[in-house]
């Protein structure tokens, strides 16, 4: 039973593999050896894909990263993981990485013409607490209280602007939580273009490809990974020491994929163990079969569970049938 | 050796038939064979008080009901095994396309996605579970606080107990069967409690799993237990419950015309019949309408159980929720000594707190005897709760326990919906666990006496005034008409007559006089 | 008012005068109540109808169980009203008659048993004695096969794992960890590899495998080369009652077991802080090889998972 568990995961691992074209899985199961990630990459996208976008150069492999572009621990093992390494680079005229990723998620860069709207935007909104330099310097010169936000890549900006988390409604709130955002998407990846012009960071802002995604891959990455915080049905829960688990159902995708890249306040970080397939698995998943859930049973009652549904037998079912039994029989003692 | 004369007429016949036709003649074959008249015509004539909270056990009796039909319906889809099966391509939820699941999860899909009605009939099944047992619990406190466990009926009790204890343990059997991640995660829980059981704990373990968790073999057997062997010990009791009930005859309340020595109510046939077996599709309906409109257990979201997934928030079903409760808030205390573990943490919430609380309640007719000031007369008139302050006391505080801790099963979901800290709502549950009942004692006990103080008519509907405004402005309060009900037991009560329908007593026997219409008697058309 | 036959012997025919008051319906308009019961029987009928068709033409699954429950209310209620409204509104009296019977029958039921049977025994203790001892034995062998083939001896296996020195940690698809792999807060549940397919795999060796930091630090002394480039590994079982503690936040370092809320702080060896889980989560040593891929650098040092009786 159980070798056949493992030949039919392995089986249905390479279907979701021969739908998006991807070779990354056959990459991971090989042995990991330096100049076999621009083979992998030009042949899982073929040569003509085109990927990065119009008016930028595409590059496949991992060559030509600038070396003044700040990653994430250094790391440069795993490829298609949301890192600059990812399948496919995009240089634009001036030679600056402006887009990479592949089919399944392409991180962008906002564009530098954004930078002077963004640093006003920034002065505005956000140097009160993160200091007029980003790195959580005040000006009485007190560092500690709000976090630096330099070198952490234009998808944590717009993970946190976007979601109405940031600017903070309270900032001595232990968590911010999601509400209505204060500024425009546009807004948000011209304040990433500034915080990013200071030091230049992965990861970018990306933007998911759902068609073709894998939603079986993505339910089951979805349980082992995001459920033990989030639930099963994305309804998030809370946390220790008055954190959250959000709800997940009005997240975008680009905001998933932030989520997982850049593991915002108490979330784990994923990067190097979800390739970028899995990560668009995942987010189709959350998008498709959490935010729509298939409730052919009737209400779903908010995902919740056997404590909903207990108190519905309850009240309706046992507190219906007494009130029944309430005109059937007879009241007086 | 007489002729035997075919009837010419149909007035012949009708003579020769006898007063009451076939059902006579039936009721004479059958009699001569089986001798039913008599305790037939008993039986028919059998009391059922009317009081409305003697409806509450034919609930659980009425889901029980359900459950078997629609648990039969649901057998013959479910496939309770292990073995791995890929989900096909075409399946209609598409993320579980291509996925490889156990067959119990696979059948259990199928037939909710497949199978024409059958995910009404397994909803149906699932909500019928969560009344049951809830019934199961209402019908007892009534039992409880009016003291109908008294002598005689401490069988009946002890039966009724028993009932509600597999009940809870069938729920979580059927619970288990899906296979799916929020089920998986109730066994692999069930597992560890059944390692903390001092000295065998891990052979009971390794017996129930066929070796470690979660192993090969224990859907199937969860399976066969759930669907026959529970059922079948259910359903007996359920007879001996009933047959015990038809020998000791009903309680009820006192009344005008009441005593410990008869019954006073509706007769089984037809007035009672018809109410029960309306109250029997109303049962049926309430179930069929929450099967249809609200959702229960959708397997198909959690995915198939892997032990290393798990999903936050997951909680068994609501009469497993007080074990839940406590072992959650219960300290962290583990003894180590001498080579050996006592998981004291799991020990007392999940096996010794349950052992005491079923025991209590089996014990209770004797606890109360012993040190509650009962009697050990023999009672068919059931006490009102006010006049026992010590057994209502306790009543309360015992299920203000189980409540409190109830909704100590859901502190992430309290924490995550008040926006408090999770160790906040830890301790106050704590606390609230201890503080709750014993201050629950006291206040009923109060309550009770000052009730008792209170008069007749306290506690009984009162009489609205309707209050109308002349031209004149002046307001009048004129008392409210009584509803029909309320008046009900102001009559004395009479034997069951042999004819409910007067009008064909009149007819056949000519021992009282036809009644007369227009006084409004009722006269049925023949 | 009321007269019984029963005296008169012969038929046993209770009467009640047609006029009495407990004779007449509850309902002051009969006809009326009629009226609302054919109604509803009709509404009945007509959700049976309609479930029948949408049964027959595969309609929303939403409608079966609408009709079906309309139906049935519908009848229920029809059912309920008549017995209600219309029969005799009663009350009715039956006699209690005591349970008890008389002394005498119950001293013959009592000498019927204690002569027949149990003076039978006392009269011959030895074949009691042995009567006794041969149910004794034949309930307890009994259970021999009704338990004992139920399952293997747990012997020592709740004490190990698969965990091997030198064993690679691999991730539920059988990718192997590289020490670059993951970020600062990143986390990973991973097992021996070859395992991660097997029932036992991912039900006991499943393991949290979190990068703390990027050097290595000491959760416990005695643990300081445990945490290569600051990964840490701990068993994946909640020591409160197995529950997979996948629930790690990166700013607080707590893994939280989702089932009840039990906080291990993963710094100083996975300490529980909060909540009922009563000992610390086991480490699994960790260690890098010469590619540079995480592997352990031991097996557990103590059993995983819950406490029972035989855990030293």
């Amino acid at each position: 039973m159980v070798t056949m568990r493992a030949t039919l995961k392995k089986a249905a691992a390479g279907f979701s593999l021969s739908i998006v074209g991807l070779a990354a899985l056959s990459f991971l199961a090989t042995p990991l050896e330096s100049g076999a990630s621009t083979k992998i990459a030009a042949d899982g996208l073929g040569a003509t894909a085109q990927i990065c976008p119009t008016g930028t150069t595409q590059v496949a492999g991992r060559v030509g990263v600038p070396a003044n572009l700040v990653n994430e621990n250094g790391d440069t093992a795993k490829k298609n993981a949301g890192t600059a390494y990812s399948d496919v680079q995009c240089y634009n005229a001036a030679g600056e990485l402006v887009a990479y990723g592949n089919a399944d998620i392409l991180y962008e860069l906002p564009s530098s013409a954004l930078i002077p709207l963004g640093q006003q935007l920034y002065m505005q909104d956000c140097a009160s607490c993160h200091g007029v330099h980003a790195d959580g310097v005040l000006p009485n010169g007190t560092t500690g209280n709000y976090p630096d936000l330099t070198g952490l890549g234009p998808a944590t900006i717009n993970f946190w602007v976007t979601t109405g988390r940031m600017p903070a409604a309270n900032p001595r709130d232990v968590q911010a939580m999601r509400r209505q955002p204060r500024l425009t998407v546009f807004q948000s990846n011209a304040i990433a273009a500034w915080v990013n012009s200071l030091q230049p960071a992965t990861p970018y802002i990306p933007s998911a490809n759902l068609n073709g995604a894998n939603l079986t891959v993505g339910q089951d990455l979805f349980a082992l990974n995001c459920a033990a915080c989030h639930t099963i049905t994305g309804g998030g829960d809370a946390l220790a020491s008055s954190t959250y688990a959000p709800s997940l159902h009005v997240a975008t995708p680009t905001q998933i994929v932030d989520a997982i890249r850049t593991g915002p306040g108490n979330m784990p970080r994923f990067t190097g163990n979800l390739t970028d397939s899995q990560v668009r698995d995942i987010t189709a998943y959350v998008a498709e079969s959490i935010q729509k859930p298939t409730n052919i049973g009737g209400v779903g009652m908010g995902g919740l569970g056997p404590v909903a549904e207990g108190f519905i037998g309850l009240a309706l079912g046992v507190g219906g049938l007494m009130l029944v039994s309430f005109w059937v029989g007879d009241r007086s003692e | 050796m007489t002729a035997v004369l075919k009837p010419r007429t149909k007035r012949q016949a009708k003579e020769a038939a006898g007063p009451y036709g076939k059902v006579g003649d039936a009721v004479a074959e059958l009699d001569e064979r089986l001798g039913i008249a008599k305790g037939g015509r008993t039986f028919l004539d059998k009391i059922f008080p009317d009081h409305w909270s003697f409806m509450l056990g034919e609930i659980a009796l009425y889901s029980f009901v359900i459950l078997l039909i629609t648990g039969i319906f649901l057998t013959l889809y479910f496939v309770p095994s292990q073995g791995l099966v890929k989900v096909p391509m075409n399946f209609p939820y598409k993320p579980l396309r291509g996925d490889t699941v156990s067959q119990a999860f696979m059948s259990t899909i199928n037939m909710s996605f497949n199978v024409r009605c059958g995910l009404l009939m397994r909803q149906m099944h699932h909500w019928a579970c969560d009344i049951f047992v809830g019934a199961i619990v209402v019908h007892m406190a009534r039992v409880f606080f009016t003291g109908a466990f008294r002598k005689p009926r401490e069988t009946n009790w002890l039966v009724g107990t028993t009932l509600l204890i597999l009940a809870i343990a069938n729920g979580f059997l059927g619970y288990s069967l899906p296979d799916d991640l929020v089920s998986g995660t109730g066994i692999r829980i069930a597992d560890s409690i059944m390692l903390s059981v001092p000295v065998v704990g891990s052979y009971l373990s390794y017996f129930v799993f066929g070796g470690n968790f979660p192993g090969q073999v224990v859907i199937a057997r969860f399976f066969i237990i759930h669907v026959l062997l529970v059922p079948l010990i259910i359903l007996g009791l359920v007879g001996a419950h009933l047959a015990l009930l038809v020998r000791q005859k009903h309680t009820q309340f006192p009344g005008k015309g009441r005593t410990e020595r008869n019954v006073v109510g509706s007769p089984m046939f037809p007035v009672f019949i018809f109410k029960t077996q309306g109250f029997l599709f109303m049962t049926f309906g309430v179930t069929a309408l929450l099967g249809a409109f609200a959702q229960i257990n959708p397997i198909w979201q959690f995915g198939q159980y892997i032990p290393s997934n798990i999903s936050y928030a997951v909680q068994p079903d609501w009469y497993m929720g007080f074990l839940d409760g406590l072992l959650r808030i219960f300290p962290a205390w583990e003894w180590n000594a001498w080579g050996h573990t006592i998981p004291f943490e799991v020990t007392f919430p999940a096996v010794i707190f349950p052992g005491i609380v079923f025991n209590v309640a089996m014990a209770w007719p004797i606890l109360e005897r012993k040190f509650f000031g009962g009697d050990n007369e023999i009672h068919h008139l059931l006490d009102r709760p006010r006049d026992v302050p010590k057994r209502t006391a306790f009543g309360v505080a015992f299920f203000a326990l189980l409540a409190t801790l109830f909704v100590a099963s859901s502190t992430d979901v309290l924490a995550n919906y008040f926006h408090v800290s999770l160790n906040t709502v830890l301790w106050t549950m704590r606390v609230l666990t201890i503080l709750i009942p014993l201050i629950a004692y006291p206040v009923t006990y109060k309550i009770c006496r000052e009730l008792q103080g209170g008069g007749a008519n306290m506690g009984k509907r009162k009489r609205p005034n309707d209050v109308v405004r002349t031209a004149e402005g002046e307001y009048v309060a004129t008392q409210a008409p009584v509803r029909p009900g309320d008046v009900h037991h102001e009559l004395d009560a009479t034997p069951v007559p042999t004819f409910i329908a007067a009008a064909v007593v009149a007819e056949a026997e000519e021992v009282v006089e036809s009644s007369d219409a227009t006084t409004g008697a009722r006269v049925v058309d023949r | 008012m009321s007269e019984n036959l029963n005296d008169h012997g012969a038929a046993d025919i209770t009467t009640v005068s047609a006029d009495a008051p407990q004779m007449q319906p509850l309902a002051k308009n009969p006809k009326g109540v009629e009226k609302a019961i054919s109604a509803l029987l009709l509404v009945g009928i007509a959700a049976f109808v309609g479930f029948g068709v949408c049964y027959w033409q595969n309609a929303a699954y939403w409608t079966y169980g609408a009709l079906l429950g309309l139906g049935l209310l519908a009848m229920g209620a029809a059912f309920i009203a008549w017995g209600k409204y219309l029969l005799p509104r009663g009350p009715f009296v039956e006699e209690r008659h005591a349970l008890a019977s008389t002394e005498s029958e119950r001293s013959a039921f009592a000498a019927a048993l204690m002569e027949r049977g149990a003076g039978e025994i006392k009269r011959r203790k030895v074949l009691g004695t042995l009567l006794g001892g041969s149910l004794g034995v034949f309930s307890i062998v009994a259970l021999f096969p009704l338990v004992r083939s139920l399952g293997p001896l747990p012997g020592d296996k709740l004490a190990v794992t698969d965990w091997k020195k030198g064993q690679r940690l691999v991730d539920i698809n059988g990718n192997p960890v590289h020490i670059t792999d993951m970020a600062v807060g990143g986390v990973l549940t991973v097992y021996p590899q070859g395992l991660e397919n097997t029932d036992d795999g991912q039900a006991i060796d499943q393991t949290i495998l979190i990068r703390v930091q990027n050097e290595p630090f000491t959760t416990k002394k005695g643990r300081e080369s445990w945490t290569p480039s600051g990964y840490v590994a701990y068993s994946k079982l909640c020591t409160h009652l197995g529950c997979p503690v996948g629930l790690y936040e990166q700013q607080l370092e707590l893994l939280v077991c989702p089932c009840h809320q039990s906080m291990f702080n993963v710094r100083n060896g996975a300490l529980p802080q909060f909540g009922p889980a009563p000992r610390p989560l086991p480490q699994l040593p960790l260690a890098a090889d010469s590619e540079g891929f995480l592997i352990a650098a031991g097996g557990y040092n103590e059993p995983v998972g819950p406490g029972y009786w035989e855990r030293p």
